[in-house]
Parts: C-alpha cells; structure tokens; sequence
C-alpha cells in the first residue's frame, strides 16, 4: 500500500465516519450521542453540517474519529481477556458508558 | 385540574405503549403516564393479548447485588447516568432510551429474556434516587458497579475484576453447554 492510497483510505473513513455520525445523530440523539462518545454541543454542529461542509471536513489527511479508550490498562484488560466473551463485551459496555465524552472529544 | 388535551393524551397512550412493549408492569404505567388504571389494563390486554400480571413488585434490592444481576444492572445504570449527564433526555425517556441500549448491549431483542427487566430497570434508578443503592469505582479496572450505600466498599474490586468461583456455572448453562 502506497502512501498515496493511505491518504485516500482516510478520507474514505472519515466521510463514511461522518456521514453514519450524522445519520445517528438525526434519527435520535441521546441515543447516538451514547453511541459516538461525544459531547452535545459536537453532536449539534455535526447534525447542522451541510453536505458539502462533510465533504470538505472529509478530505484531510489525518483521521478525525479518535481512539476511544486513552487508558492503556483497560485496553490491555479488555482485548488479553481470558473469561467469557460476552463477559468481555459487558465489561467494556460498563467501563465506557463510565467514561465522559469530553475525556474522548 | 388540569385541563383535558387530546395531543396529551395521544402522547401518554404512545408512551404506555412503549413502556408496555418493553416489557413494563401496570405498577410502572400508572406512576408514570396519566392514564387511568382501566385504560390502562385495556391498552395492555390490547398489545399483549392477556391480563396484566397481579402481585406487587420485587423490593428487594440484595438482587442487584448477586452477580449476574450486577453486571447487568450497573451497565444500565452506567448508560442511565450517561444519558442523564451528557444528553437533554431526562425522567422516564432517558429510562426508555438507557433500556433499550442497555438490550442492544447485550444482544438480546425480547425483553422478556433480558436479565434486567424494565420494571427492575425502574426500580433501580428509584432505589438510587432515595439512596438506598449507589455506584462505586472498583478499585481494579475503575469501572463503576451497583453496591449498597451502607457497605464497606473502602477497596472494593468489581464482580467483574474478581469472577466468584462458582459465578455462571449453573445447572441450566451445563445443561445448554452439553446439548
């Protein structure tokens, strides 16, 4: 993979990322702002973007949607799990509903 | 008195209905919609196609605190408390809302086999409001899970961190394991 298709792929991500960030957002937001881990006020002005403004915010070389869980000891907990995988998954549920969007924004 | 409007009453009949697919008592609609009992138990004999089950509801709160149940229910209340935080949402949607993520989670669509039911979901957060139940960081992995307030929880590790030994293995799992 050339440096070139990298590129491409990013912006690839990043405009299905916003495009399915707006969908949520739309249909119901309390809900989609649970399942983004962002803030309210991100969610307003993510909702209100028009599609030329995505198409705009896409097109850059750095990924915008970031890595959720900045604490390396619940990332090493949660993917060397020995136990059960729904256990896992329940786990995780827990720890990131714990977690403030603003800590991932 | 209040006056009579037929828009609210569209909209409480809407929310009974939601509540009563997911799974709600009668005990829960009448305290939270203003509908009354009859019109109740007949929206209810509608949707299910039979009575509304009689008999109080659990008080008890030791069964948030066995094991499964506890996962179950401080994941509810994790996400209850998030919607309560970080979005607009409060009252009985943010229940609703918190409830039905709390199935997707999970992965079961039928309330009905879900481990926390939507009428234990409720009781929950009135159990937390009149703190007689309270969430605690666990002291390994910092999640926060349901303990009751008047505990000693000063180094409390998570059912999660710390798996009782017999926890999960019951006869019905051993039974499904070998089928």
């Amino acid at each position: 993979m050339t440096e070139k298709d990298m590129m491409s792929d990013i912006k690839d991500a990043n405009l299905s990322y916003l495009m399915l960030a707006q969908q949520m957002i739309r249909s119901d937001k309390a809900t989609a702002i649970f399942r983004l881990g962002v803030s309210k006020e991100i969610a307003d002005v993510l909702e209100s973007l028009t599609t030329a403004q995505l198409l705009k915010l896409s097109s850059t070389n750095m990924m915008l949607a970031r890595f959720r869980f900045d604490d390396c000891a619940i990332l090493n907990m949660l993917t060397s799990y020995t136990k059960d995988r729904h256990l896992a998954s329940a786990h995780a549920a827990i720890l990131m509903a714990g977690q403030a969007p603003e800590a991932m924004a | 008195m209040e006056k009579k409007s037929v828009v609210n009453e569209a909209q409480q009949i809407q929310l009974a209905i939601q509540l009563i697919t997911l799974g709600a008592r009668l005990q829960l609609l009448e305290s939270q919609t203003t509908l009354s009992r009859e019109r109740l138990i007949k929206l209810y004999k509608e949707l299910k196609g039979v009575s509304p089950p009689k008999g109080m509801l659990p008080f008890s709160t030791d069964w948030f605190l066995t094991w499964q149940p506890n996962i179950h229910s401080s994941m509810f209340l994790n996400i209850y408390n998030f919607m309560r935080e970080h979005t607009d949402v409060n009252g009985i949607t943010a229940v609703i809302k918190a409830y039905r993520l709390y199935l997707d989670e999970t992965g079961t669509e039928d309330p009905e086999a879900a481990v926390l039911s939507l009428t234990r979901a409720w009781t929950l957060v009135r159990f937390v409001e009149s703190k007689m139940l309270k969430l605690q960081a666990c002291s390994c992995c910092g999640g926060h899970f349901v303990v009751n307030v008047y505990d000693l929880n000063q180094h409390f590790a998570c059912s999660l961190c710390h798996v009782p030994s017999r926890a999960g293995k019951t006869k019905k799992t051993r039974e499904m394991a070998a089928a």
